[in-house]
């Protein structure tokens, strides 16, 4: 049995959200204990969280090598397999690669940056999750885990703070 | 000796704009303008439903039936003939190639240059990059005849040892285009989930099925907001060349030949140029019917935007003139005798009128009616504008296309083209770019709704002296 307790809290806008992030903090929870849900994205500074971190960029510098070594197959390979005669052009030409190259490298870039962000967040997902829709209202609610035992102390001292509510979350079919 | 400050004689007072008329300035709450947003795309009269079933019925009978007749008997049924190989379906091309080039502009360089009145209608824009893209793609495959063979383009093993060739500007341009076309259906799809969520939210039936799997699970968790803000700058700086490119390409399909009137070093600047001022023009278009016809869009698609809009549409205009001149004046200095004949025709053969037509759209129409404020807010006179320099661009490629293929270096070859069946097919491909946009209106939100709220937390009124003054902060 687990021992914890996950609560979701929702507040009205940013401000009582911050002020409710800060007193999770001087309740004893730590950053990786709670999470953000917004509608709008909220700059971690704003909220004095930790910056999230991600992995698209790299995913995507990944597809743009990927991409670049694929156009330079094109440009370059197919003429090597399979050689085509074209009005005495040369095969192998240099500025006609940088074309093939560049599409083909933006193509990965963008293509693995797009790939990156499902990956990276988990989507597509059709499990049950922790949410409400006032979230996509302009809503801010903090997802949170509180000690057993201790959740009395928790939802009165967010309350306090103006939370609207703060109740056991409950994974819902989005 | 002094100088005292004098009001000039007939000076009147400067007119104080309210500033809550600038949609960042006059926020709804959010739930509100989710519940605006999902009315309009609710909400279908009748009008609504005889305006599609006409759209469907030019689709079937101008673009399907039209094809199969073209399939059926070749392209003999069509207007392309010696010398003129590439009609009106490469003008088709190019004309909605250059549609597509606006919601990349307006949604990536207004993005990376953080012009705040780009939010509402970064979608309207971006919808019809991948709708025209989808004409674009449909006119070339129109003009290859034997349509069936298209996969001979793709470099994959065959019996037959057939391979494409990366060193023809062709190749390039299939490759640019499906890089373009891809890339643009993601960037529209990625700022579209956190809308997609919220019409998950409060939709039921089918639509709640519709939006569940299109919105992929999305909550707006911190790091969900990271990887899709990433994803989106990353989109929004790398489409941008590529933005470029497309048009660059497009327009070395025409200047890697050594025609007269296609062989010129400032085709692609040109090209590039000419699809921002057609886009740019048809956003306006676009955003006229949006707010006229739907719902609760008057709240969100203001007189500022068709501002912002003219703005850039007079200033893309005066640098199409910019290159158009550049690309009229080299020839006629350098005097080869073919460029010369071309330049006659063009301006004095039996379609001369054509050419000043154009010049009059392209230059005089928005010269002479986007230096005045109160036109440019006016959003049924910009629509006129837009509509206009459309046709004006549309006619441009009909000119660099063609025209110019009619005046060869065999003179016993000459023979105007005239268009037949591809009428109807590019009457078919207009009504499919609207029908598509028409469904999608009722579909997808058409208005990036966090992207406004987003705005709008970021703008505050503030009091300096005696006015207040529209001040925004970098919150994103």
């Amino acid at each position: 049995m687990s021992d914890s307790t996950m609560l979701l809290a929702v507040f009205e806008d940013i401000e009582p959200a911050s002020k409710g992030i800060d007193t999770l903090q001087k309740l004893g929870l730590s950053e990786d204990q709670m999470n953000v849900i917004s509608g709008i994205p909220v700059k971690e500074t704003i909220l004095g969280r930790p910056a999230a971190h991600t992995h698209v960029g790299r995913i995507a510098i990944s597809g743009a090598i990927l991409g670049l070594l694929f156009g330079l197959f094109l440009i370059y390979g197919i003429p090597f397999l399979f050689p085509l005669d074209a009005g005495g052009q040369p095969f192998y030409p240099v500025p006609e690669g940088f074309i093939i190259c560049f599409e083909m490298t933006m193509l990965g870039l963008m293509g693995f940056a797009f790939l990156g962000m499902l990956v990276d967040s988990g989507f597509p997902s059709y499990t049950p999750k922790e949410y409400v829709p006032q979230i996509s209202d302009g809503r801010i609610a903090v997802l949170f885990h509180c000690p057993r035992g201790a959740s009395d102390e928790f939802v009165n001292a967010l309350m306090k703070i103006g939370a609207l509510s703060v109740n056991p979350a409950e994974a819902n079919q989005l | 000796m002094s100088a005292i400050a004098k009001p000039f004689i007939g000076s009147h007072t400067t007119e104080q704009e309210d500033p809550h008329e600038h949609l960042m300035h006059d926020p709804l709450p959010r739930g509100e303008m989710n519940a605006m947003v999902l009315e309009s795309m609710h909400t279908t009269t009748w009008k609504y439903w005889t305006l599609a079933g006409i759209l469907a019925f030019l689709v079937v009978t101008c673009l399907v039936y039209a094809w199969y007749i073209l399939i059926m008997q070749g392209l003999g049924v069509t207007g392309d003939n010696r010398p003129v190989y590439w009609g009106i379906f490469l003008v088709n091309v190019v004309f909605w190639i250059g549609i597509s080039h606006a919601g990349t502009f307006i949604s990536a360089i207004l993005r990376v240059l953080k012009i705040e009145s780009r939010r509402p209608f970064t979608r309207a824009a971006e919808l019809m990059t991948t709708f025209g893209l989808v004409q674009a793609g449909l006119s070339v495959f129109m003009h290859m005849g034997r349509v069936w063979l298209s996969y001979w383009l793709i470099p994959i093993p065959n019996e037959r040892t057939i391979w494409p060739d990366f060193h023809s500007p062709l190749m390039w341009d299939f490759m640019a285009i499906n890089t373009y076309l891809l890339c643009s259906t993601m960037y529209l799809f990625l700022p579209l989930i956190p809308d997609l969520a919220m019409a998950r939210d409060r939709s039921t039936g089918w639509r709640k099925t519709f939006y569940k799997v299109l919105a992929i699970g999305f909550r707006g968790t911190e790091g969900e907001w990271k990887n899709l803000k990433t994803a989106m700058n990353i989109f929004a700086f790398a489409i941008i060349p590529v933005m470029f490119s497309v048009h660059t390409i497009v327009s070395w399909d025409f200047a890697m030949a050594t025609r007269p009137g296609w062989s010129s070093t400032v085709f692609g600047p040109y090209f590039v140029i000419g699809a921002l001022h057609s886009g740019m023009a048809a956003v306006a278009v676009v955003l006229f019917m949006i707010r006229s016809t739907m719902k609760n869009m008057k709240y969100f698609i203001r007189p500022e935007h068709f501002d912002t809009l003219a703005k850039l549409s007079l200033m893309v205009s005066m640098a199409w003139a910019y290159f158009y001149f550049n690309d009229y004046l080299v020839p006629w200095y350098g005097g080869d005798k073919w460029e010369k004949i071309l330049q006659d025709f063009t301006q004095r053969g039996p379609i001369g009128w054509l050419w000043y037509f154009m010049l009059f759209c392209n230059i005089v129409v928005p010269w002479s009616i986007l230096w005045n404020k109160k036109w440019r807010r006016t959003p049924w006179l910009m629509a006129i504008v837009g509509l206009l320099i459309n046709i004006g661009m549309w006619i441009e490629r009909y000119v660099i296309i063609p025209e110019a293929l009619t005046i060869n270096r065999m003179p016993f070859t000459w023979q105007i083209y005239v268009p037949k069946l591809e009428i109807f097919l590019t009457i078919g491909t207009f009504a499919l770019f609207f029908l598509l946009y028409l469904l999608a209106s009722r579909l997808i939100p058409l208005i990036p709704v966090w992207e406004v709220q987003e705005g709008q937390e970021g703008h505050i009124l503030r009091k300096i002296g005696k006015a207040q003054i529209p001040t925004v902060s970098e919150i994103d």
